[in-house]
């Protein structure tokens, strides 16, 4: 069906299909990056959430009686999978992956209405999902063993890592690590502060802050990746499809109160460096705030929703029950867009900011 | 009086939850586990029948003008009779449904129907609509905890003696064994979602219904059926 | 008068109210009456089966009846008695400690050596499935508790493995166990301290409790980490 409708029509530069692909485009080096370090467990991870995101899809759809083809080619299902599996924890089991993604598309998206009119975005309402649900195995991270290092467990062994639910914390083993951010927690709540905890984590990751930096770090995909996802962020940007605002205003949310609390005391509040290649925070500033469905129409807008999302996510890491808050500061702002959104309005064609009419009559009555 | 009307209506067509969508707060709330539904459920069918009979009963003296008051006072003494009532005779629910006893009396469904149908009728009708009312809400809040218990937790009635008495342990079933366990159906979000379902098969089921009642049995059914 | 004539009168409606008010008060009041002695018994039947759960031992008196209140580290603690022959053989108190979700309250069995009979948690909100393990209901862990004492394991040992010590803590939950752990260990050193007046005992003259405690041929330990905690 052809919809016609009166000028002024705007050029959307690029379908649907095209923006999905290019934002894939920009996670390929993190994800390989991801594989290479977390091995088997993390591809076998990352293709059961793509496997469920679009079965889920496509019988959703199927339950509306609308056509599943276009919207399963559309590239917006497979992206919340992606985006998902990168935010996870590497070795966790199948079934994490499979509900997570299955949430993701039927309650997070379908329910709403489907692409362009989900309140929430998906693959964020989903990891919140599975954080409260399942705390146990969404925050048992796997140390970073490269599959060329030897240490990496073999197919057979990954396979029972991800479908067979082997037990592979145990200490023994060298495979379990912990989170900077989970580290820093857990360490607070026992009384023993920056000093004594950053150092110790360190020291049991066999690296420094910069080692960390470059992504040999316990962590799901995106957070490892960091540097990667800025790259694929900055990749983004220059091919237009998302805007510098909703990032920079994000990473700034998070850099401003660290950098301010880090100075007035070190040992208590962790520093700008760590929080910014911490968590989900690279993932979430150019790949989730940025989501155009959920987030503020007008470029002021974007960079007021990106600030409040990183301080809000930076005020839950730091005095919050859970580690890390990127993802609850996201879908709390989701919720706030449309406020943001009644505030700075964009200008309608033909009127000022104000919503008064140009006035272009009467200049042509005066002429 | 239509009393097959009223029924039909407290339990299916009007009901409080799945219809009305009032009294979300202790639907939410209470509706952890199903035994913990069914009990908040016959709680408040016990004050809906007394306070719909009683309401019924002033009718006619009570003007415009202090009718909330009145029934809100009434409302609340007999929330308060429930409530000390439970703690001195079955403590051991008290325990369980303590803290929302005393929320039925924000249950808008209660004043709901005091101000919707007690008022205008006799005693019996209201006291018959207080309690099927009631029982709409139990089997709503029943439904909800069960299935929220189920996927959240595995079991089903759990603690169900504690209400019942140690004659309906037997209800008490596990039904998925060595279940791990899905939290967030027992958190509040879960009741938010199961609610949703619900509302939406509701919806689904009540359609479906009334086109089959539309549909003309004009053609005769095959013989073979 | 009819009713439809009184209805039009200026104090109709306060009149109304006032007497549905009066009426309900009275209902009320009644049902206060009636309930009152059982809602107490219920309460104190709930109170000693709370009691009893820590203290597996005989004793012969009411526990309710024989309490004395010290002040504790958080307000006053008040301590039951359990005797036999008219001495105390053990106590029971509460303790509490700042869980995962608020404040985790346990009651603590102590007989008169300072060794722990039984531990429960009465009250928290700690996460369902994760955090809850410390309810006997849920899991055994809460028995690892008895008949450990201040000098069983020692001092730096009573905790959670995680922090070095012997009691286990849960997968994903380690806060909790960590609070209960810490209460009990904070009850233990409370004990020691206050013991002679817990065993209803005051040594005569007696100005110090350390005093007491190596007089009455405790072994030593007892005291010494109750004047370290």
């Amino acid at each position: 069906m052809i919809s016609l409708t009166h000028a002024p029509h705007a050029h959307a530069p690029m379908a649907v299909g095209q923006i999905m692909a290019t934002v894939m485009l920009a996670l390929v080096p993190a994800t390989l990056y991801g594989f290479w370090l977390y091995g088997w467990p993390a591809l076998f991870l990352w293709s059961v959430a793509m496997a469920t995101a679009l079965l889920t899809e496509a019988a959703s759809l199927f339950l509306q009686g609308r056509a599943a083809k276009p919207a399963l080619l559309d590239g917006s299902a497979a992206l919340t999978a992606w985006l998902l599996a990168v935010s996870l924890p590497p070795f966790a089991p199948w079934w994490v992956a499979a509900i997570g993604s299955a949430f993701a598309i039927v309650i997070a998206k379908q329910v709403f209405g489907g692409l362009g009119q989900n309140v929430f975005n998906p693959a964020m309402a989903a990891r919140v999902m599975l954080l409260i649900s399942f705390p146990v195995e969404m925050t048992m991270w796997a140390a970073p063993l490269p599959i060329t290092s030897g240490h990496a467990p073999g197919f057979l062994q990954s396979l029972a890592i991800t479908f067979g639910g082997a037990d592979w914390a145990n200490p023994a083993d060298g495979m379990a690590s912990a989170s900077l951010l989970g580290h820093v927690k857990t360490e607070f709540t026992r009384g023993v502060d920056l000093a004594s905890s950053l150092p110790a984590h360190f020291a049991a990751v066999q690296g420094g802050l910069m080692d960390a930096a470059w992504g040999n770090r316990a962590g799901s995909l995106g957070e490892s990746a960091g540097l990667l996802l800025l790259a694929g962020g900055l990749f983004l940007i220059v091919r237009g499809v998302i805007t510098w605002h909703a990032p920079v205003a994000m990473l700034l949310g998070v850099a401003a109160p660290a950098l301010l609390a880090h100075a007035l005391s070190p040992a208590h509040y962790l520093g700008v460096l760590p929080h910014l290649l911490s968590g989900g925070l690279m993932l979430a500033a150019f790949f989730i705030a940025t989501d155009p469905v959920t987030s503020p129409n007008t470029p002021a807008g974007m960079f007021v929703f990106g600030l409040l999302c990183g301080l809000l996510a930076w005020i839950i890491r730091t005095w919050g029950g859970y580690p890390e808050g990127v993802a609850f500061a996201v879908m709390l702002m989701n919720s706030l867009a449309p406020i943001i959104d009644r505030y700075v309005k964009p200008r309608i064609y033909g009127r000022d900011r104000k919503g008064k009419s140009l006035q272009l009559e009467a200049k042509e009555n005066a002429r | 009086m239509n009393y097959a009307r009223i029924t039909k209506d407290g339990l299916w067509d009007n009901n409080i939850v799945f219809a009305q969508i009032l009294g979300m707060c202790p639907t939410m709330a209470v509706t952890g586990s199903a035994t913990n539904g069914l009990g908040m459920g016959l709680a408040t069918t016990a004050v809906l029948v007394a306070s719909n009979a009683m309401v019924s009963m002033v009718r006619n003296v009570v003007t415009p003008d202090v009718r909330i008051p009145v029934y809100i006072v009434l409302i609340a003494t007999l929330v308060t009779l429930v409530d000390v009532s439970l703690n001195a005779w079955a403590h051991d629910l008290y325990k369980v449904l303590g803290l929302y006893i005393a929320l039925i009396v924000a249950n808008c469904a209660v004043l709901g129907r005091a101000e919707a149908y007690a008022q205008k009728v006799g005693m019996l009708p209201a006291a018959m609509d207080g309690l099927m009312m009631g029982l709409g809400f139990t089997f709503a809040l029943t439904l909800i905890g069960g299935i929220r218990e189920v996927i959240g937790g595995g079991t089903l009635f759990a603690n169900a003696h504690l209400l019942l008495g140690p004659a309906f342990a037997f209800l008490e079933t596990t039904v998925i064994p060595d279940y791990r366990g899905y939290l967030l159906f027992i958190l509040p979000p879960g009741g938010f979602l199961v609610l949703g379902f619900l509302l939406a098969g509701k919806r689904i089921l009540d359609k479906r219904l009334a086109q089959r009642r539309v549909t003309p049995v004009a053609t005769p059914e095959p013989v073979a059926g | 008068m009819k009713l439809e004539q009184l209805r039009e009168k200026l104090g109709y409606p306060g009149a109304v109210l006032g007497g549905i008010g009066l009426l309900t008060s009275g209902a009320l009041a009644l049902a206060d009456r009636a309930t009152l002695d059982d809602i107490q018994a219920a309460q104190d039947l709930d109170m000693k089966q709370s009691l009893t759960q820590v203290l597996p031992g005989k004793y012969e008196n009411d526990l309710l009846k024989d309490t004395v209140v010290m002040p504790g580290p958080e307000g006053g603690v008040t301590v039951y008695r359990a005797r036999q022959a008219g001495r105390v053989v053990a106590v029971v108190f509460k303790v509490q400690a700042r869980g995962y979700a608020g404040p985790v309250v346990s009651m603590m069995g102590v007989d008169r050596d300072g060794k722990l009979l039984g531990v429960r948690v009465i009250k928290h909100r700690e996460t369902p499935g994760l955090g809850d393990k410390i309810e006997p209901a849920k899991s055994e862990w809460i028995h690892g508790f008895e008949g450990r004492s201040l000098g069983n394991p020692v001092a730096e040992k009573f905790a959670v493995k995680k922090d070095g010590g012997v009691f286990d803590q849960f997968a994903g939950a380690t806060i909790t166990p960590r609070a209960v752990v810490k209460s009990v260990k904070g009850g233990l050193a409370f004990f020691a301290k206050e013991k002679p007046q817990l065993l209803d005992e005051p040594l005569v003259g007696a100005g110090r409790v350390r005093d007491s405690g190596g007089s009455r041929a405790r072994p030593a330990p007892t005291a010494n980490h109750g004047a370290s905690l």
